[in-house]
């Protein structure tokens, strides 16, 4: 989180006062991003089973939210669970917008033939059922939770490279691009120095878009069993594995299904305020 | 001792030397022509004579008239004991030169009166005036007008008389028929010289045009890049150049350029491709006759099935304000953008200092040419401060980031706005900075578009001063595309005007705007007159 959050504190000259739900929201991720720092210390043996205290409802002693059908206390599971739930949508995030930024940058500065490559090779992407697509190759290479992590952000990268395509041809179009060229600068200084700092804001509101989309991608891999190995700390591995003691001990769904939800809720709004943030400061869309 | 004697060691400009040593002498009587393109340091030369070089500038050396020696350098209280008195400044423009509030009499009549030290009575001063008047050809009854009254010969010939009152030993006349159409000019230059010799005062005439002095100095000096490169008597000079740069001036004749220009005109409607136009000499070698710092020709520009650009021809000498004008959709930003190498011609050639610039941007360098665009809004990155605009500009043309605060001064904004972005700023303010963007990498042309079209009426003015001022300080060419006859008279010397992608009529501005003779220059005309009662701007 902390890559996608950096910009806040710099770049803004007048600091205008944060409303309410932005600090709800920023406090939530906070409290996510220390469960991904200190979970594994808080909780080195979250996933440790335990048969004789299977199935605890929540508020058992030692349990507040009790434990599951092989016996892991739900608490250090769900906090163990945070890294695993929430540093692979991140890095899908960031990897697709970097991709995004790469490509879309060229499509849009660049126009001909290279536009014409890139473009329809979003179009293909684009034609592709990201869970089914995702399946299969799990399926095929085995599955693993970074070759997920590098297919989402394949599958997520079509919307940020037409994105930031659509951006770069609206600035490439303006006069102080020209007023660039006329200095003859190169087209890197250009494209990566003139014009995407000024689809930044596009390109940080769509990247927090898709660490939700991401989220709850990964959440629905692991539930399949593709994304996430049978046994790691996840909250969608938890979901899943916990479908059959619903009844037993709501806790055990219940909690990684919130969590899941207000982390998704919170990027969005923290993303949609950023973007907001960023137009206002440079005084073009 | 008697007459003139300069030995200048050099001028030193904000940006380093501009003119090395020079040293002359002009008999009383006698007359020596400075030749020079502009940016070859006539003008200071001529400037530092009397004191009047612009904030920056330093001169050392010194000046004798008739043994008495003037530092170069000396303070201003003292120059005006010179000025007037020893050295008279006839400057090029008679229409700014004389005060367009005071009746033509009284401008001669201060002048009379300080060079007596008294009050005269105002019998014997009418008489003196008059006389002075006579002097140059001018009826008595001239006095009583105002200076806009009077066509731009007259107005000159009332700023010979009023340099003349004084009886000075040396008259530097700077570059005083640029601004004349052709036959008014050879009227002024011979008025003078008569006037030289009768008065057996010493003369120096600065031009640029050497085909000009040709029978009406005694010497010549050519200057070029702030060094004399060749001196002689004028006639040997003309009849057996030297250098290679005086026959390049020789060959750009312009009273053979002007007399080609006129013939060319009828078949011009309906322009085939002119093979042998390529370097001009049938064409536009622009009505001044310098060698063109750019010349255009037959250029042609289609967008799809439209025709934008039908053949046009346009040329600007170093330092010339050419004024391109026309109605929205006529093409004349499309041929900017073309010359500029934002958009790519389908046909004709663009000449750039005698150098062929193939379409596009790639064959063209920052150095050569930078652009002004409409908008002040959008012309500027929202996301960079000034100062790292500016930074970026001057590191182009490979200067240091120190001289961003230089640099604002230059287009008078403090050297606070650096901190700024572009939102903090005015609309001209912003444009202020556009022009120092775009004078960063020192470019030679400067290609404004439509550049005041988006600013208020005194902005308008305020940016149009600063590129009057930054035309004379630099030597820069300026293209100036406008559909504003008002703001393109104010500011350039010739005027073109497009319609449908061609060039219809082209010429001086008063030649152009004043009697215009194609009809489409004449709807125009009245159009902007019309248009002026309802606005502030005067066509």
């Amino acid at each position: 989180m902390t890559a996608a959050l950096g910009p806040v504190g710099v770049g803004f000259r007048s600091r205008r006062r944060i409303p309410v739900t932005i600090v709800v929201c920023l406090a939530v991720l906070a409290v996510a991003l220390l469960a991904v720092l200190l979970g594994p210390l808080l909780f080195p043996d979250a996933t440790e089973q335990d048969i004789l205290s299977s199935l605890m409802p929540a508020g058992s002693p030692g349990h507040p939210l009790g434990t599951d059908e092989l016996g892991r206390d739900i608490l250090a599971l769900t906090v163990a669970g945070a890294a695993s739930a929430l540093v692979g949508p991140v890095c899908v995030a960031v990897g697709s917008m970097l991709l995004g930024i790469l490509l879309g940058t060229l499509a849009g500065y660049e126009r001909g033939p290279l536009d014409f490559a890139i473009s329809r090779w979003t179009d293909l992407l684009l034609a592709l059922p990201v869970l089914l697509a995702a399946i299969v190759v799990s399926g095929v290479f085995g599955g693993g939770y970074w070759t997920t992590v590098a297919l989402l952000i394949l599958l997520f990268s079509p919307s940020d490279i037409r994105i930031v395509r659509a951006g770069v041809l609206e600035q490439a179009a303006r006069p102080y691009i020209e007023a660039a060229q006329m200095l003859s600068l190169s087209r890197w200084r250009v494209m990566f120095r003139h014009i995407l700092p000024n689809v930044s804001s596009l390109v940080i509101t769509n990247a927090m878009l898709n660490v939700a989309f991401a989220l709850v991608a990964f959440s629905s891999l692991s539930f399949l069993g593709v994304g996430v190995p049978p046994g790691t700390a996840d909250w969608g591995r938890q979901l899943t594995d916990n479908r059959a003691i619903m009844f037993d001990n709501p806790a055990a769904v219940i909690v990684p299904a919130v969590l899941i939800i207000a982390v998704a809720c919170c990027v969005n709004l923290v993303g949609d305020w950023l973007g907001q943030r960023l137009t206002r400061s440079g005084g073009l869309a | 001792m008697t007459g003139i004697d300069v030995a200048i060691d050099g001028i030193d400009g904000p940006t380093g030397p501009m003119v090395a040593a020079v040293a002359f002498g002009i008999e009383p009587g006698a007359s020596l022509a400075l030749i020079g393109e502009s940016g070859s340091g006539k003008t200071l030369t001529a400037k530092s004579l009397v004191g009047l070089l612009p904030n920056g500038f330093v001169a050392r050396g010194v000046l004798r008239v008739d043994g008495r020696a003037h530092p170069l350098d000396a303070t201003d209280a003292s120059w005006r004991r010179v000025r007037g008195r020893e050295v008279s400044l006839l400057l090029q423009d008679p229409f700014t030169s004389l005060s367009p509030v005071h009746r033509c009499g009284p401008q001669i009549a201060w002048t009379l009166e300080a060079q007596a030290g008294r009050r005269l009575p105002k019998r014997e001063l009418d008489l003196a005036v008059a006389k002075r008047l006579a002097e140059v050809n001018l009826p008595a009854r001239v006095a009583r007008a105002y200076p806009h009254e009077l066509s731009g010969g007259m107005r000159q010939r009332v700023a010979i008389a009023a340099a003349l009152a004084s009886d000075p030993r040396l008259l530097i006349a700077d570059e005083p028929t640029t601004a004349l159409d052709a036959s008014n000019q050879a009227e002024i230059l011979d008025l003078l010289r008569a006037l030289q010799i009768e008065r057996g005062m010493a003369m120096l005439l600065i031009s640029h045009d050497l085909g000009l002095v040709r029978g009406r100095t005694d010497d010549v000096l050519v200057m070029r890049h702030g060094e004399v490169v060749e001196r002689g008597a004028t006639a040997t000079v003309l009849s057996s150049p030297e250098h290679a740069y005086t026959r390049a001036l020789i060959a750009a004749d312009p009273v053979l350029a002007i007399e080609a220009d006129r013939h060319d005109r009828p078949d011009r409607p309906d322009r085939p491709d002119r093979p042998g136009d390529a370097l001009g000499h049938g064409a536009d070698i622009g009505v001044s006759g310098r060698i063109p710092l750019i010349s255009a020709t037959g250029v042609v520009k289609r967008f799809g099935l439209r025709t934008v650009l039908d053949g046009v021809d346009l040329s600007i000498a170093p330092g010339q304000v050419v004024g391109v004008v026309g109605e929205s959709g006529s093409g004349k930003s499309t041929l900017a953008r073309c010359i500029a190498g934002l958009e790519r011609e389908d046909g004709g050639s663009i000449v750039f200092d005698g150098r062929p610039l193939a379409p596009g941007r790639r064959s063209r360098t920052p150095e050569q040419m930078q652009i002004v665009f409409q908008d002040p809004y959008s012309s500027l990155n929202p996301m960079m401060t000034i100062g790292a605009i500016l930074r970026e500009a001057l590191a182009v043309g490979g200067r240091r980031p120190e001289e961003v605060p230089a640099l604002l001064e230059l287009v008078g904004l403090p050297a606070d706005a650096a901190a700024k972005r572009p939102a903090q700023l005015s609309g001209g303010q912003r444009q202020r900075v556009a022009i120092a963007r775009a004078l960063a990498p020192r470019p030679r042309l400067l290609i404004c578009d439509e550049s005041v079209s988006a600013l208020d009426v005194q902005v308008q003015a305020q940016i149009l001063d600063l590129l009057g001022r930054l035309r004379d300080e630099l030597d820069i060419a300026i293209l100036f595309i406008s559909h504003d006859l008002a703001v393109v008279r104010r500011i350039a010397d010739t005027v073109t005007v497009v319609w449908q992608g061609r060039v219809v009529e082209h010429g001086t501005c008063a030649q152009v705007l004043d009697e215009p003779s194609e009809d489409y220059t004449k709807l125009l005309v009245a159009a902007a007159r019309r248009d002026s009662t309802g606005r502030t701007t005067v066509a």
